[in-house]
This record gives structure tokens, sequence and C-alpha cells, in this order.
């Protein structure tokens, strides 16, 4: 297979000009730029030249180009990449060699590979080291840089204790329950679907949309809310954003006023509990020394009653939701619910979206029709 | 027993004035919260208790038959498997009288008194379903008609429980509400001619709830408060069957005291004359305490005869059966065994012989913590002896041809019912901390404070203990009233008391009324107690034996001894870690723990075969 024209090759090299790296993988790829056309590239560059001249050059190149071919998070080209350098040329062979920084920009290429792979975060693997060693030899600055990837990347692969999952969904539906049962981190709370998002022509040939309605409330919320006081009003706020790697979602939140200090206090009643005390009648309080109660200046913050997700963040939807959550707390009829809706990103990404109009973004909660 | 009580009255007399604090009115038997002051009231325990020739013989009498009947005409293993008491059975039960121990002679019933009771107890506990249903029977069912009842109440309904012609049951666990008196939804709503109840609702787990005739339910009513406030309080009422709207569930199929009858029970629209209630309306909480806290101690002397007959069960076994050309009671580890279990076996009966000695005295005596401790003692020894008792048996003793299974079964229940241990623990310790708070109050205010004089004094002190303080509560010695072969156990009793004392009240200066909250503490300052008045149980019973020349006293010194050695320990160790900034105290770490597993719901290591690369 013809990537490049027989003549543009001979004309590079007979005309002495340099030939910039980045046409070949401009032209490796017939249409569909993915890891195949990345592949055919760079055993393109391998074939043409036993000595693989010109490969630093090329392996930056490469590097450059990784991420416009989607194949900057895969080990298989890195290692690809690095089987492009010669091996046993580059081994420091004595001592003098080995103190004199043995081809000192082979070393930087190599380090630039496992530096791009060390931003990305990939493990390299046994592959990758073996490489390593044929091409540079032990005690090399790049096997030096593996090693050091290799003591710290095990360390930090678990170190996130709320680890976002790599693929996320593509569904708004699941995405959302995702997201909220991030948010709520409370194992007993139960995601309800409220409204699936329905793309429908109604007979009058009007396209009727229902976004989706994603809600979220823990049996805890649930009773601070039966036990709050229906004349005071609940708020619906948001949208809020939540951010998953590269994916924005907007929540909304129930919520409602912090109670005064007359209202809030407990009392203990002495026939609660058949078997044991549990307020003792004593005059006397904890000593300082064990008082592990930390007294920074609060911001006392209401209850939250409930969250959601939405596909559309106007008063309509969301008080679809406020019905839907009224099955399972009866107290929101009689409670006086107030809309503080900020207009959202909406505008904005309306814009954005007809600058790149090619651009997928399927993790926009905002409607699909749009193009 | 009453020449005792008038011995120790006219010593009481001899005493000047302020000698004592607050004696007022009778004994006011607080032997076990004043131990939280580092004290200790002697006359309570010294010497133990006893009943006079006439009721021993008495006994004797009631023991003959009984043993007999339960020896010969209880199948235990007929009962387990079928989960059902034969109704020969019952009858036989109802013949001996067994049905109205407590139960005044002039109602019908025997007139046991607490002693007398739980010497009975321990032949009843042979079989568990039989000791269940005759305990949910009479220490509960039929308690709060004869603690709290009218006359009338008494007269109507305790011939027929006497007799066993109807059983009774005690109502109070719902779904929702265990130990919470808040959480209870049964309702009892007043007529509009005020003359009935309307009753509704229902209960689980109601032992006798299929058989009974009589129950005793815990529900819900308006009152109106003084202040004119509605509230809402709990009130105890006698419900018949006969009053309709009364249906039970099916049987629960239970681990162990299969033959006992557990079930639900739902009152629908029950009419309740207003007659029927225990008490007062809206008094139901504390009919429901008392009678919660005056059944536990029998548990001492049940779980003690259990362990008794297992002895005789496994030595037999022991001595008979040889392995490598010797017999299993010649190894060290088998040895161990049958002295746990026989230490055991003495202190929980020392124990529950002393609560209930205490119970028999004249007066209103509130054993109520004690009795807490004989059950939390007896219930957690009953079940480690039973089950080194099947270890000795080792691959027999899971079998069920033979009752060593049944009986583990049966005991394990012995931790959970009757207010769970852990409950338990936190009403030994708090009800201590109160009574010792009460007094300590001034003192530790004076010394927060920051009074010159009170806080020297309180250097001073721990400063003349850590250099090792002489401890004299009057047990040793000269005058002292325990036996002079029992001196080191009585020494080591006198020092864990005192460092006890000093304990609570370094406890009450650190948490003040918040140690409510922390239960890990609670939980070493109980275990102190329940030792401590094991301990004293034992000295005091050791004491007499050898004093009046009982058979094998020599032997009692022995087990007591040993126990008291290793409880000395034990307690050290526990008041060490409750110490502030103790190395040994890991309840932080433990704290900690739990809470990252509870906010997971599961275990967070990864697995050991994981790799990360």
């Amino acid at each position: 297979m013809q990537l490049v024209p027989q003549g543009t090759k001979d004309r590079g090299f007979r005309d002495g000009s340099l030939v910039p790296f980045d046409e070949l993988f401009e032209r490796a790829h017939e249409g569909d730029r993915n890891k195949a056309a990345f592949n055919r590239a760079v055993e393109f560059f391998c074939q043409r030249d036993i000595r693989r001249r010109g490969h630093v050059e090329f392996i930056n190149a490469a590097l450059r180009k990784m991420p416009e071919f989607g194949v900057e998070r895969d080990l298989d080209v890195y290692n690809k990449i690095l089987d492009v350098f010669p091996k046993e040329v580059f081994v420091a062979r004595n001592f003098i060699q080995r103190m004199f920084n043995h081809y000192p920009r082979q070393q930087e290429c190599g380090i630039h590979v496992l530096e791009q792979m060390e931003n990305y975060g990939i493990m390299p693997n046994k592959q990758t080291k073996f490489l390593l060693l044929q091409i540079f030899g032990d005690r090399s600055h790049p096997i030096r840089k593996y090693q050091r990837l290799m003591y710290w990347f095990p360390k930090f692969k678990h170190i996130n204790p709320y680890p976002v999952p790599a693929a996320l969904p593509r569904d708004p539906v699941d995405l959302a329950r995702i997201s909220l049962q991030r948010i709520a981190a409370d194992l007993s709370a139960e995601v309800t679907v409220y409204q699936m998002p329905l793309t429908d022509i109604s007979d009058a040939g009007k396209e009727i949309t229902q976004p989706h309605i994603v809600g979220i409330q823990s049996p805890d919320q649930q009773e601070l809310l039966a036990r709050h006081n229906p004349a005071r009003p609940v708020f619906v706020e948001g949208p809020f954003p939540l951010w998953l790697k590269k994916t924005c979602v907007y929540y909304y939140v129930l919520r409602g006023d912090p109670l005064p200090p007359e209202e809030k206090e407990e009392v203990i009643d002495s026939e609660r509990n058949f078997y044991y005390p549990m307020h003792l009648d004593l005059d006397l309080d904890r000593d300082l020394w064990d008082d592990e109660e930390f007294y920074v200046d609060e911001v006392a913050e209401g209850p939250i009653f409930a969250m959601c997700m939405a596909g559309a963040g106007d008063q309509a939807t969301l008080a679809k939701w406020i019905l839907g959550l009224q099955q399972t707390n009866p107290i929101l009829s009689q409670t006086p619910v107030v809309f503080h809706l900020t207009p959202g990103p909406r505008e904005l990404q309306a814009a954005s979206d007809s600058e790149s109009g090619e651009e997928e973004i399927p993790q926009s909660w905002h409607m699909k029709q749009e193009l | 027993m009453s020449g005792l009580s008038l011995l120790l009255r006219a010593a009481r007399a001899a005493f000047p004035a302020g000698a004592r604090q607050l004696r007022t009115g009778g004994f006011r038997s607080a032997y076990a919260k004043e131990l939280f002051l580092g004290k200790m009231w002697k006359e309570e325990v010294f010497p133990y208790p006893e009943i006079s020739n006439e009721e021993l013989e008495e006994i004797n009498q009631f023991v003959g038959p009984v043993e007999k009947f339960f020896s010969e005409e209880v199948d235990s293993k007929k009962i387990d498997q079928d989960a059902k008491i034969p109704p020969e059975t019952l009858k036989g039960l109802k013949n001996l009288g067994l049905f109205g121990m407590q139960i005044p002679e002039e109602y019908g019933g025997l007139g046991l008194s607490n002693t007398m009771y739980a010497r009975l107890g321990e032949i009843i506990s042979l079989d568990g379903s039989v000791a269940v249903t005759l305990a949910a029977h009479q220490a509960i069912g039929l308690k709060g008609i004869l603690i709290a009842g009218t006359d009338e109440q008494k007269a109507k309904y305790l011939p027929k429980l006497a007799s066993g012609e109807h059983i009774a049951a005690f109502c109070l666990t719902e779904p929702g509400s265990g130990s919470d008196a808040a959480s209870i939804q049964t309702r009892a709503t007043m007529s509009e001619d005020g003359k009935s109840f309307l009753l509704n609702g229902s209960k689980i787990w109601i032992s006798n709830g299929g058989l009974a005739d009589v129950f005793t339910v815990f529900a819900r009513t308006e009152i109106v408060d003084n202040d004119g406030a509605k509230k809402d309080k709990i009130t105890a009422l006698i419900v018949e069957r006969a009053f309709g709207g009364v249906t039970n569930g099916k049987p629960e199929d239970k681990l162990g005291i299969r033959g006992s009858n557990t079930c639900e029970v739902h009152f629908e629209n029950t009419k309740v004359p207003v007659e029927n209630v225990i008490g007062e309306v809206g008094g139901g909480f504390k009919v429901a305490m008392n009678i919660l806290n005056s059944g536990r101690f029998s548990m001492g002397s049940a779980s003690a005869g259990m362990i008794k007959k297992l002895i005789e069960m496994t030595a037999e076994y022991a001595c008979t059966r040889k392995q490598f050309n010797k017999k299993l009671s010649d190894f060290g580890l088998i040895q161990e065994k049958f002295t746990l279990m026989a230490v055991k076996a003495y202190v929980m009966e020392s124990m529950a012989y002393l609560t209930a000695g205490m119970m028999d005295r004249p007066g209103v005596p509130d054993c109520s913590v004690e009795a807490a401790m004989v059950k939390v003692f007896s219930s957690e020894g009953a079940w480690i002896c039973v089950s080194e008792a099947l270890q000795v048996l080792g691959g027999l003793g899971y079998m069920k041809d033979y009752p060593y299974e049944r009986y583990l079964r049966d005991s394990r229940i012995l931790l959970i019912f009757e207010g769970t241990n852990e409950i338990l623990r936190m009403y030994i310790a708090l009800t201590g901390m109160q009574y010792a708070g009460k007094i300590l109050t001034g003192k530790i205010k004076e010394m927060k404070k920051g009074n010159v004089g009170v806080a020297l004094e309180i250097f001073v002190n721990k400063f003349r203990d850590s250099m090792g303080r002489k401890v004299d509560l009057g047990l040793v010695g000269k005058d002292g009233v325990a036996h002079p072969s029992l001196e080191e156990s009585s020494k080591k009793l006198e020092e864990n008391i005192y460092y006890f004392g000093t304990t609570v009240e370094g406890l009450l200066r650190r948490f003040g009324k918040t140690i409510v909250d922390e239960q890990l503490v609670l939980k070493r300052v109980a275990d102190v107690s329940v030792n401590l008045y094991a301990m004293t149980a034992a000295i005091s019973r050791a004491s007499r034996s050898i004093s009046i020349g009982l058979r094998n006293h020599d032997h009692e010194v022995l087990l007591t001894n040993i126990f008291c050695t290793e409880a000395y320990f034990k307690n050290n160790y526990a008041m060490a870690e409750l110490e502030k900034y103790a190395a040994e105290n890991l309840d932080d770490s433990i704290k900690k723990v739990a809470q990252q597993v509870l906010e997971k719901r599961a275990y967070i290591c990864s697995h050991p075969l994981e790799r990360t690369f």
C-alpha cells in the first residue's frame, strides 16, 4: 500500500530539504484517525530506512500527533514508538560512556516518551522495560525514569478515595444516577427516575421533548423533611456544576433554611429507654482537656432534603420533580416551594455548540437535537 | 433470715448517727452502687445471707418431686425436635404448682421467697424451653399484677394464673421498638363513656404468645398533663384473650428454646375495661422498668444448675475415654476446662443467692443493679461453659445424639433476652455513675474551680496511690469480716474497690454527664463492677462455708482464690485502660475503623492477591 507517492519520498532526500514528519502522519490516515492509521505511519517509517535516520525527530513528531489520533492513552502505541529506536546501539559499554551521558539526544527522546506516558497516567509494562533495556541499557536516564515511574505510579493508583470511573456512561439518565450517588455519598440513598428523556412528535407535527429527571433522597433526608415545619418555605436552587473529569453535569438542590436557635433544642425525655437512663441528672460538664469539639466559625447551613439532575433547568421540569417527591414526602404538598433558579450555562452551551458543530458533546445535559 | 436482720438493725442502732451516709428507712440495698464510690458496705454482704432451718426443709421438700419430674417426665430432646411442649408436661408442671411460685398463698400460689424461687430455678433450667415458658409466665407475664396491681386485679387474675389454668405473657416489643419507649405504636384510645380502652397494634416475639390467656400489654395513651398539655404516655394494661380481637401469628422457628412458643400477637379493637390498667394511666413506663428489673436474678441460679449438670455429664465422659493410653481427664487442657466450669458455676451461684438474699430482706430493697450484674455474668459464663463442655466431648459433643448442642443453642438466648448484655452494661454503669455523680458533684466542682486545697489533696492522694497505698476496708485484719484463709483474695478485692472509686471519680471529672455517649468507657466500668460484685459474693460465701464447716469448704476457698486472682488482673487492666492517654486504650482506633467499615458497609481492605502493576 503506497502511502506516500514515490516521488515525494525521493524528492525529500535528494533535495536535501527537511521533510517534516508531521506530513507523514497527515498522509497516513485515510480519512479516519485511529490506532491502525497511527501504527501504519510508524511502521512505514521503520521500514523505509534500516538505519532509522531521523528517528528522534520522528518520535517527537509522533508524540505530538498522538492526541489527534486519539491513541495517547494506549500503551501498545507507546511501545511501538519505543520500538522505533535502533536497539543496542545506544547501550553504554564502559564507565566513561556511562559517565558522559552517552547519546544524549536519544536519551532525552526516550525520556520524552516516558514523560508523555507519565502525563497521561499510563503505567508502563514489562514490554516497555524490556525495550528500554535493549535500547539504552542498564543505568541510563530513561531506565532511571522508568524506575521512578514504577515506584510512584503504583502508590498513586488507588490513592483517590472517590475515583471517577474511566468510562463515563453516555446515557444522561445513567450519568445522572452515578453523579447523584457520588454527591449523596450515602449508601441508603435511593435514586428515582421521575421522567425518562423522550422525543416525540405530536399530532400537530410539533416536536415534544421530555427532559430526563433523576432525583435522589436518603431516608435521613426523608425524616428531616417530615419533621420540617410546613409554615416555612423550602427552596429549589440550582443549577450547580459538578465536574467529572471532562464532563460537567448540573444538579439542583431542595433545601430549607437553618432553624433559629430557639427551635433547635432537643428535649430529652426521661421516659425514653426502658432499660437504662439516656440522660444523667448531674451538674457536671465535660472537662476542657477531653473536649474534642472544634469551634470554628461555621456558617450554619440549612438541611438539604433532596437533589436532582434534569435535562432542562426551568421551573416546569423542576416542578415535576417536586410532584414526584410528594409521593414519598406528603409534607411537600403543604409546604410552599420557592424556586431560586439561576439561568445556568444553557446560553453558553448554545453559543459554543454552534461553533464547534462537529464536536460531539455527549456529556452535555442539553438536548441532543441541537444540530 | 429474720434473726439476721434484727441483729443488724441492733448493730446499726449502736453506731453514732453521722457514721453512715443517707440510710433513711429500711435497707436500701445499694451495695453495688456504693462500689462506684470506692466504698463497701460490708453489712449488706457479710455474712452471706442464710435461710432458717425450717425454710431449708420446706425447700428440699419442693426440690425432690420437681427433680423427679424433670428427670423422668420431661423429654427435652423431643421438645426440641417438635418445637412444642407436650400438654402432659404442662399439666405436670401445673400440678407441681410451678406456675405460681411467687404468687402469695392467699391467691393459690406457692408464695415462695426469692431465694426459694432461685433454688427451684436451678432444677427447672434443665430444660430450656420449659424454663423460658415458666419465666415468661411468672417472672414477667404476671409480675405486673403482682407488684403494681390493685387488690381487685390480684383477686381476679392471680388464682387462675397460679394454678396454670391461664398462662400469662408480657407484650412490650414491637417491630420498631425494642428498648425505645418513644417508638411504641400500639395505641389504646379511651372510649366515649370513659369506661374502656380500644387497643390496636401488634407485638412481636412474645413468649407464650400462642398459649397465653392473660397479656400484660404496653400501649400508648393520650393523657392530659398537669399543665393541660396533651401528651402520649405508655400505659400497662391487663388484656384477656376473651376480650376479643386478640390473634396471634404462627410460632417462630428459633435456634434454641424451640419448645417455647414465640409468636406475634395482634390486637384489633380489643376492648379493655379501665379497671385493667396496672398502676395509673400514663404510668406504664415505671411498671415496665420494675417488671424488667425484678426477674433477672434467677438467671444466675438457673445457669449454675445447668452448668453443674454439664460438669457431671462431661466429667463422666472425660474420666472414661482414653487416648494415648491416658484418660482425657489427665490432660492439662481438659482439666483447665473443668476448673473454668466449676469456678463459673460457683461464682454464679454465690451471686444469685446473695442477690436473692438481699432482695428477701424486709423493707423495699432496690437490687436492680445487682440483679443486672448477675444476669450479665451468668449469661456470658453459661455460654462459655457450655461451649467448653461441648469441646471436651469433641466430635461427639457436636452430634445431635448428645444434649450438648441443645444446651449450647438454648444458652445462646441468655445473652439476648431480658435485656441484652450490652444494654445491661450501660444500665449498670450509668446507674452507678448517676449515684456516684450526685455525691461527688460538689467535690469535683471545687476541684475544677481551682480550689488549691482540694487540688493539693487530690495530688497527694495520687502520689500516695502510686507509691502503693495500703487499703483497708475492713475485710481482713483484727475485726475483718472475711475469714483469714481468704486474706489474699480479700486484699485484692479491697484494692480493686479503692482503685475503682478513684477511676470513677476521674471519669466523672473528665466527662461529666456526657459520659452517656462514651459507651466503650462505660462498658469497662460495668465489667469492673460486675467482677467486683462477683468477687464479693464468692468471698462472702466461702467465708461462711469455712466458718460453719460446710463440706468441701477448702475446695470453695480454692475456687474463690482462682476467681479473685483472675478478676483482679482483669480489673486492673480495665482500669488502666480507663486512665487518660493510656497506651492500652484502643478506643480511638476502634471508633475510626468502625466508622470506615460502616461508611462503606463492607470490608474495605484490598484482597491480598491484588496487584497494582
